[in-house]
């Protein structure tokens, strides 16, 4: 641990004592409970953080079953009527030798989602077990996981823009199944519960 | 940590508080629980939902897809294929159907399914947006809950459904259901009213059964006395006005379809199930009305051991010439007997109780009983012309005389068996030359001329001086007649009488003893003498005379009665006679002679000769005013006319040879056509060959309607 932190040369912001404002960044040497420049709240660590985290990554991956049960998509035309699941459309996509579209459905709708859950249960669980190992790797794999949250509402995206432009009466009409409400509320629980995980308790694992 | 105190700005003292756990539980952890309880009460929504899974087996599923065909209920959607399997053994196919709950307690013994394929029939396109859209599977059940089930048996083509209609089911009896199938229509009066549903084979096998549907309100119109016929198809009518093509509908030109009227009302209504016979047409279907169609037939069967061709199943049979019943089938059947095989005909007649005379409500056996005695007493069943232009036979229940002895045979095969005798058949073809043999052999030419000659010599006869001279004769009769009265010695009687009464009175006066004698023999010579007076037969010859004179005119009258026209004016003549009073004349005439007679028997025979004259004289009188009068002449005009009229008959006569010429031409005719309706000749070669087209043409378009029915998508699919 020496070793590495003389290698490193780190030092936490609590152990120079001060607070860094996490709305606005101004550090604070002495304890005042609000930021003087921006009036949030100032705590060296939220220890409220790791739960926050847990009940809303259950939350989402409660929120992720019903979105790959039930249907994304309602296509009613004149002649037929589908409901596509996620799974299922990707399977279609493949089946009609769209491989790139069903790439990105599948990374998008697939892979980021349950990726992040791991990502997230990951660093957390390694915090509780104050690992100390791969340190940087950790930030940056949580850094990844914030940049990334954004961007999983594709899908949702897809299913609104196409609900919204395709509704010829009778001819042909796409309405967003239960499963979109789901991932939507998916993704929504995964980006809060990558929000409220606090970074800095990556760094704190060697300390008591 | 401690040794970089350096780096120290100021000492931070962090507190760590341990806090009870409600505290330190964040509020966040009503997220995932409110998470959790939406997605389980979603879930758990689902399932309450999801509905009853049913067990349809099919033939096939062509065109079913899992979790895409749904299950429709007039046309709404009640649920959807889940899964498709096939049951063990790959026998059939098995969908599994998720039913809604609501809809699922009505799924009972009486639910049927079939799958909804595009379906081309004659009476329109059903089921075309399942070309686009796929198949789907459709169901009719009632609306009475019942014992819900979850395994069905599916059926191949959607039922004729009432499809919740009110009306009356009817049974119908056929003996070829071949014309009819599943859905034809119930026509009233040309109105589509009902329709059939599948026909099906009897319990027995002999007939067809075929349940109806008739709608309210026309079901009323059905009662005990109403009649079906078969309107299946078209009927070709070759008659006098030409050739005449019937056909009802298209529909039930392929589809077969029945009809029916009530014409005599008073029937009892009927209830659902009725069971009603089928007749062949129209006609056969309004003359069974006073028949009772549905009684039970005394089934026999005759053999032959000749062609039986002429007879067909629906032929008469007559028992003393009046209809009994009827042929209702044929067969051959292969006889074994000493001499080999023999190949005999078996005809098997139904005999309607009722009709044979012995009265309402007899039943099988008493007819049979009564057949039996029949056939004690000779009764034979035999083949006779019915008709002879078609040549159709019918058979004929008579009694024949000295018939050997024969008694119906009951085997266990066959009905009873009537003994038969030997089958009196006209043949068309030979009758028909025979008739124009006979007709071109008769003498016509001949018959002419000796009519021609006939009437010259009545016109002769007519003109024949000698008739003309008939009332001259006559006239000369009577003078010869006068004269005779006129005789000497006829007015010699008198006298001679005179005397002898006057000698007589001598000789009573002369002597008394003598006188007897005398008298006697007076008396006797008196007799004599009287005798003499008959003897001389004037009172007979005159009476004779009359009589021929009478004759004379009677044969006049015979001779001219041949010709109508001249016995009217003869008539007339003799009309105006009797206007004349030549009869009452005559009759006094007569009565005159008889008076002269009764005065030739009476004492005052003195006046007689006058007396006579005086009357002959009158009678003279009258013969001249006859002759003044223009009877001769009206004789002689009437005659005259009579002749013109007999030249009149001449002259229509000559034209005779004319109009046997245009018989005969009409005969040649009448001989063509028949020879026509030999198979060989043009005009049947013609008829054969359209009405063949014309069958070729229907089997076509019933062929083409098959196939179209049995695989509709060959219509869409080009194949």
């Amino acid at each position: 641990m020496a070793i590495a932190r003389s290698q490193t040369n780190l030092i936490t912001a609590q152990e120079a004592g001060l607070v860094a404002c996490t709305g606005c960044g101004s550090v604070h040497t002495q304890e005042p409970s609000k930021c003087t420049r921006c009036g949030s709240r100032l705590r060296s660590r939220d220890d409220q953080s790791l739960q926050k985290v847990w009940a809303f990554l259950i939350a989402g991956m409660i929120a992720y079953l019903p979105a790959n049960i039930y249907p994304m998509l309602r296509t009613k035309t004149l002649f037929s009527y589908s409901e596509d699941t996620i799974v299922g459309g990707v399977i279609a996509l493949f089946k009609y030798g769209n491989y790139g579209v069903a790439a990105v459905v599948f990374v998008a709708s697939v892979l980021i989602p349950i990726g992040k859950f791991i990502a997230v249960g990951y660093l957390t669980i390694s915090v509780q077990l104050r690992s100390q190992s791969h340190q940087h790797e950790k930030h940056r794999l949580y850094e990844v996981v914030e940049f990334i949250g954004r961007w999983s509402m594709i899908d949702v995206f897809v299913v609104a823009i196409l609900s919204a432009l395709v509704q010829l009466g009778g001819l042909a009409t796409i309405k967003p199944g239960i499963a979109a409400v789901s991932f939507a509320l998916s993704v929504v629980f995964t980006m809060l519960a990558a929000q409220s995980f606090d970074s800095r308790l990556i760094w704190d694992s060697d300390r008591t | 940590m401690t040794d970089d105190a350096p780096h120290k700005i100021a000492e931070m003292s962090v507190t760590h508080t341990r806090r009870p756990i409600w505290q330190r539980m964040s509020l966040v952890w009503l997220v995932p629980i409110i998470a959790l309880a939406v997605s389980l009460f979603v879930a758990w929504q689902d399932y309450i939902n999801r509905g009853t899974l049913i067990e349809i087996s099919f033939d096939n599923a062509a065109g079913v897809i899992a979790e895409e065909t749904v299950l429709k209920y007039r046309d709404v959607t009640v649920g959807r294929v889940e899964k498709i399997s096939f049951a063990e053994g790959l026998s059939v196919v098995l969908l599994q159907v998720r039913v809604d709950n609501n809809v699922a307690p009505y799924l009972d013994d009486d639910a049927q399914f079939w799958v909804v394929r595009p379906n081309v029939t004659v009476r329109g396109v059903t089921g075309l947006d399942t070309v686009l859209s796929g198949v789907y599977i459709e169901g009719t059940w009632d609306d009475q809950l019942d014992v819900a089930q979850t395994a069905f048996v599916g059926v191949e083509n959607a039922p004729v459904s009432r499809g919740g209609q009110r009306g009356t089911e009817i049974t119908l009896r056929t003996r070829d259901g071949s014309a009819l199938a599943e859905g034809a229509p119930i026509l009233h009066k040309g109105i589509e009213v009902g329709f059939l549903e599948k026909p099906n084979l009897s319990f027995t096998g002999n007939e067809v059964l075929v349940t109806g549907f008739v709608r309210a309100p026309y079901d009323k119109r059905i009662t005990a006395n109403t009649r079906f016929w078969d309107i299946s198809g078209f009927s070709v009518n070759l008659g006098a006005s030409g050739v005449s093509l019937d056909v009802s509908s298209l529909a039930s030109l392929i589809e077969g379809g029945v009809a029916f009227d009530t014409v005599v009302s008073g029937g009892e209504a009927i209830r659902d199930g009725h069971l009603f016979d089928m007749f062949d047409d129209e006609a056969s279907a309004r003359s069974s009305l006073f028949a009772n169609p549905n009684r039970e037939l005394l089934n026999m069967a005759v053999l032959f051991d000749r062609s039986v061709s002429g007879l067909s199943v629906g032929s008469e049979v007559q028992f003393q010439g009046v209809r009994v019943g009827e042929v209702t089938s044929l067969s051959a059947f292969v006889e074994e007997t000493s001499a080999g095989q023999l190949v005999r005909l078996r005809a098997n007649i139904g005999i309607e109780p009722d009709r044979l005379g012995l009265g309402e409500g007899t039943t099988v056996a008493q007819a049979l009983s009564f057949i039996e005695d029949q056939v004690a007493q000779g009764l034979r069943a035999r083949m006779i012309t019915g008709n002879i232009l078609s040549g159709s036979l019918s058979i004929e229940l008579l009694i024949v005389q000295d018939a050997p002895a024969a008694a119906v045979q009951y085997s266990d095969s066959t009905y009873p068996i009537l003994p038969a005798t030997t089958s009196q058949i006209t043949d068309v073809a030979a009758t028909a030359e025979g008739v124009l043999d006979r007709i071109s052999r008769l003498p016509v030419e001949e018959l002419m001329t000796s009519t021609i000659d006939t009437l010259n010599s009545i016109e002769r006869l007519a003109n024949d001086d000698s008739l003309r001279e008939a009332p001259v004769s006559l006239a000369a009769l009577l003078d010869e007649t006068r004269a005779l009265i006129a005789d000497e010695d006829l007015r010699a009687i008198p006298s001679d009488l005179r005397e002898t009464v006057a000698g007589a009175q001598r000789l009573i006066d002369k002597d008394i003893s003598t006188v007897a004698t005398d008298l006697s023999k007076v008396v006797e010579s008196l007799d004599a003498l009287l005798q003499q007076a008959d003897n001389a037969e004037l009172i007979a010859t005159l009476g004779r005379t009359l009589t021929r004179a009478e004759t004379t005119i009677h044969n006049i009258e015979t001779a001219t009665n041949q010709l109508p026209a001249m016995t009217e004016q003869l008539n007339a003549l003799i009309a105006k006679a009797n206007a004349l009073e030549l009869q009452a004349l005559v009759d006094e005439a007569t009565g005159l002679i008889r008076s002269a007679d009764a005065l030739i028997s009476s004492d005052a025979t003195a006046d007689l000769p006058a007396s006579l004259a005086a009357s002959l004289d009158e009678l003279r009188a009258v013969l001249a005013e006859i002759r003044e009068g223009g009877a001769v002449e009206n004789v002689n005009a009437a005659l005259a006319s009579a002749s013109a009229a007999a030249r009149a008959i001449e002259t229509s006569v000559e034209g005779l040879p004319a109009l046997s010429e245009r018989a005969s031409r009409l005969v040649t005719q009448t001989e063509d056509v028949i020879s026509s309706y030999s198979t060989r000749s043009r005009f049947g070669q013609d008829m054969s060959t359209t009405l063949r087209d014309i069958q070729t043409a229907a089997d076509a378009v019933t062929s083409l309607a098959r196939t179209i029915q049995r695989n509709p998508s060959s219509l869409l699919r080009g194949r």
